[in-house]
């Protein structure tokens, strides 16, 4: 790894745009590139949530319309992070720059563009922290020459139009801290950079508007608890007509066993509505055959969280409406849908931040009896796991060949995986529902996935270049398995995957689709008292269940 | 008269006809020089190439890109590598202008979404031509730009169909996704997926 890149090469030899010198006192070149950047925040957004600075702006324009003290504001926010947050501390310093993450950024890999290598990403920050902060660099700074052999710049508006450029091109997936052998975790430098955006107003709107939404009416998408209600009502007669039974689920029941909690991107956008589908079957197959009793709610009508991409304290507001609602039905615990960040979220900062959720109880199958040691703290399962549990004790009656026309891999969504190490479950749920399935190469999945490239907010239309050379690393396995043994689907647990993945295959695999692993349960669990199908989910006729000819 | 007339306008007819079939086999002749020259040097043209087409990127990257490294820690450079030998070895073959596009597909679709312009995103396949220079013979130089340039030409095309997938991509992926859900679920009934597609004329 240290022959790629040296340190030396590093700070002095970054030429970026022909004939430059040193790549910091280059940051005038950077050119904020239409395809690779996201619209700014609107005003009215950024004002629900009571965030500073709500203006109209655009990021192409010379002027960002930033308070006059906004120096003051970076360096303020920087002392503040440092000092609260330990990791970021320790991330700033630690850094030995030995490049063994240079190579594993999706959007290194994907643009070729060297600011894309994580260690030189956090370095568009570190210097600025060795300018003002580090010791050693306030020591240098006296000598000649002192300053560059420190990595150090000052705080400028070309530096902070740079930061803001490259920071909203990095998905905060984590990918490289695997590989760092400090465990310097990039994505945590990124979360602190965007803080700092969001106390200038900088934010960008594919973020800053979910959020508003989800703040005023319960989910990203603004939908209203009776368009959600219609919605699920409308599933429940798609999978009437297709099987002939009844799914219609219960909403806010007070004492319920169980509140299902997920994103709704699953409830309004496709693919995901035929994993949402999925659920409502599984639902009312172990309420008919073991009296589950689970609750849907239109106020926690939103698992995802992305205030988790605007600052901690956005990301408690969001995500302390799940508990709210928990403890008002007073259920026994959560159950989670199919999701990435909102898994993150709850994994990682939930019990340090809303929690504990000492009001509810650790979380146990009633089924089966399995206690998820793991939810103990948080008191909320993801439902793979929940699934996985059912399957292992053969609770669910299942006919794999109704998904015979799936040929199978599986994306690890980045969140459930490097987040929280959800790695076997749905793996196991597809090969109990699935007869085909491949695994893309070693190095592309698990811990290692590569990410879909449209993550942590980046998930919009107007960086759709951006999207598409982040998305090329996954894209490249997935082309991969589909040559190789035909997959024509790709399987995953995260509704932002679900719509990304769909775009990037469009682009990169037309032939692959993209599909949640609950889709694949919904069509092979066999309903008590169901009509003969012969149609999946997604309406298709399914190979080996065709109408018998009358004639 | 008439008759001497005839006879030297028969001659000359004969004279050119030959000259122009000889003109024609020289120009075969000269292709499968040529073609043969190129199979001959095929290893030194693909790595000079691959390196040139690599060299397109800031040097800090080239430099990692280049690496012959797993193809799934290395998709820039394993796919350009393989598809600069692909077209390689198709123009060493009778193409079409067709199979010539779909062979430079892979490595073009890369270009369209990286920060390029038009003209640099295809320009990786003029540096042929200073290869070319460099190990063929004199004589075979102006043919072998004329293969050159149909390859650009090709590259050229898939370019602008990459280009404009994307800008499809960017037009309709919010419609596909969301809209679907609600026309079906009956919420939306004024336009029909289709209607907003332009696929249905209204």
């Amino acid at each position: 790894m240290s022959d790629q890149l040296k340190p030396d090469e590093l700070l002095n030899k970054i030429d970026y745009a022909p004939g430059s010198g040193n790549w910091m006192d280059n940051t005038a070149s950077v050119q904020i590139r239409p395809g690779m950047y996201c619209y700014a925040a609107k005003a009215e957004s950024v004002q629900t949530l009571g965030l500073p600075n709500a203006r109209p702006w655009n990021p192409l324009e010379e002027d960002w319309k930033l308070p006059d003290n906004w120096q003051e504001i970076v360096f303020q926010g920087l002392k503040d992070r440092l000092e609260r947050f330990r990791t970021f501390k320790v991330f700033m310093d630690i850094c030995v720059r030995c490049g063994a993450c240079a190579d594993k950024c999706h959007f290194f890999l994907g643009t070729g563009d060297p600011k894309n290598m994580p260690v030189l990403r956090a370095e568009l920050l570190r210097s600025v922290y060795r300018n003002d902060f580090s010791t050693a660099g306030k020591i240098l700074s006296k000598i000649p020459g002192g300053k560059a052999l420190a990595g150090a710049r000052p705080m400028t508006l070309d530096v902070l139009k740079e930061w803001w450029y490259y920071f909203f091109q990095c998905t905060e997936c984590r990918r490289c801290s695997v590989f760092c052998p400090y465990g310097i975790d990039t994505a945590e430098i990124t979360i602190m950079a965007r803080e700092i955006f969001n106390l200038l107003g900088l934010n960008i709107d594919w973020i800053a508007t979910p959020v508003s939404n989800c703040f005023k009416t319960g989910n990203h998408l603004g939908i209203q608890p009776h368009a959600f209600k219609d919605m699920l009502e409308f599933f429940v007669e798609d999978i009437e007509s297709l099987t002939g039974v009844n799914c219609t689920p219960q909403f806010m029941k007070k004492g319920a066993d169980i509140l299902f909690i997920t994103p709704s991107g699953d409830v309004f956008a496709d693919p995901g509505t035929y994993t949402c589908q999925g659920y409502l079957i599984l639902f009312k197959y172990l309420k008919d055959k073991y009296g589950l009793d689970v609750t849907w709610s239109t106020y926690a009508s939103e698992g995802g969280n992305f205030g988790f991409f605007t600052s901690h304290e956005t990301m408690k507001r969001l995500n302390a409406k799940m508990y709210a609602e928990a403890r008002r039905l007073g259920v026994k615990w959560i159950l989670g849908g199919e999701c990435g960040h909102m898994w993150r979220v709850i994994h990682q900062y939930m019990d340090t931040m809303n929690g504990p959720a000492d009001f509810l109880e650790v979380p146990k199958n009633p089924i089966t009896g399995t206690v998820f040691e793991n939810a103990r703290s948080t008191k909320m399962v993801h439902i793979t796991e929940f699934t996985a549990d059912l399957i292992k004790h053969s609770k669910l009656e299942l006919d794999k060949s109704r998904n015979d026309d799936f040929v199978m891999t599986y994306h690890d969504s980045c969140n459930t995986s490097r987040g929280m190490g959800l790695l076997d479950e749905p793996r196991y749920v597809i090969q109990n529902v699935c007869n085909h399935f491949y695994e893309m190469p070693p190095n592309t999945i698990r811990e290692q996935t590569f990410c879909c490239g449209s993550g942590s907010g980046l998930n919009a239309g107007e960086n759709m270049e951006l999207r598409m050379a982040g998305a090329l690393p996954r894209a490249n396995a997935v082309k991969h398995v589909h040559e190789k043994f035909g997959v024509n689907t790709l399987g995953t647990v995260c509704a932002i995957d679900r719509a990304a993945l769909s775009t990037l295959c469009e682009y990169w695999v037309p032939e692959v689709r993209v599909a949640g692993v609950h889709e694949l349960v919904g069509n092979a669990l066999i309903l008590p008292g169901e009509k003969k199908r012969t149609e999946n989910l997604r309406l298709e006729p399914m190979t080996g269940f065709e109408e018998e000819d009358d004639e | 008269m008439l008759d001497i007339q005839l006879r030297e306008v028969y001659i000359l007819l004969t004279i050119n006809l030959k000259e122009n079939t000889i003109l024609l086999r020289q120009s075969c002749y000269k292709i499968m020089d040529l073609k043969q020259a190129l199979g001959k040097n095929r290893e030194a043209f693909i790595k000079k190439w691959f390196q040139a087409t690599i060299d397109t990127y800031p040097s800090q990257s080239a430099k990692i890109l280049g690496k012959d490294a797993n193809r799934f820690d290395n998709p820039i450079g394993a796919i350009t590598h393989e598809t600069v030998a692909d077209v390689f070895n198709l123009i060493l073959t009778d193409f079409t202008p067709e199979s010539l596009e779909r062979t430079l597909d892979p490595v073009i679709r890369i270009r369209a979404v990286q920060a390029f312009s038009a003209s640099e995103a295809v320009s990786f396949v003029y540096a042929l031509k200073d290869i070319g220079e460099a190990l063929l013979d004199a004589g075979m130089i102006r043919e072998f730009d004329r293969l050159v340039d149909q390859i650009a030409l090709a590259s050229f095309n898939r370019f602008m169909k990459c280009r404009e997938e994307i800008f499809l991509l960017k037009a309709t992926e919010s419609k596909r996704r969301i809209h679907r859900a609600f026309e079906r679920a009956g919420l939306v009934a004024e336009l029909t997926e289709e209607d907003l597609l332009g696929s249905k004329q209204i």
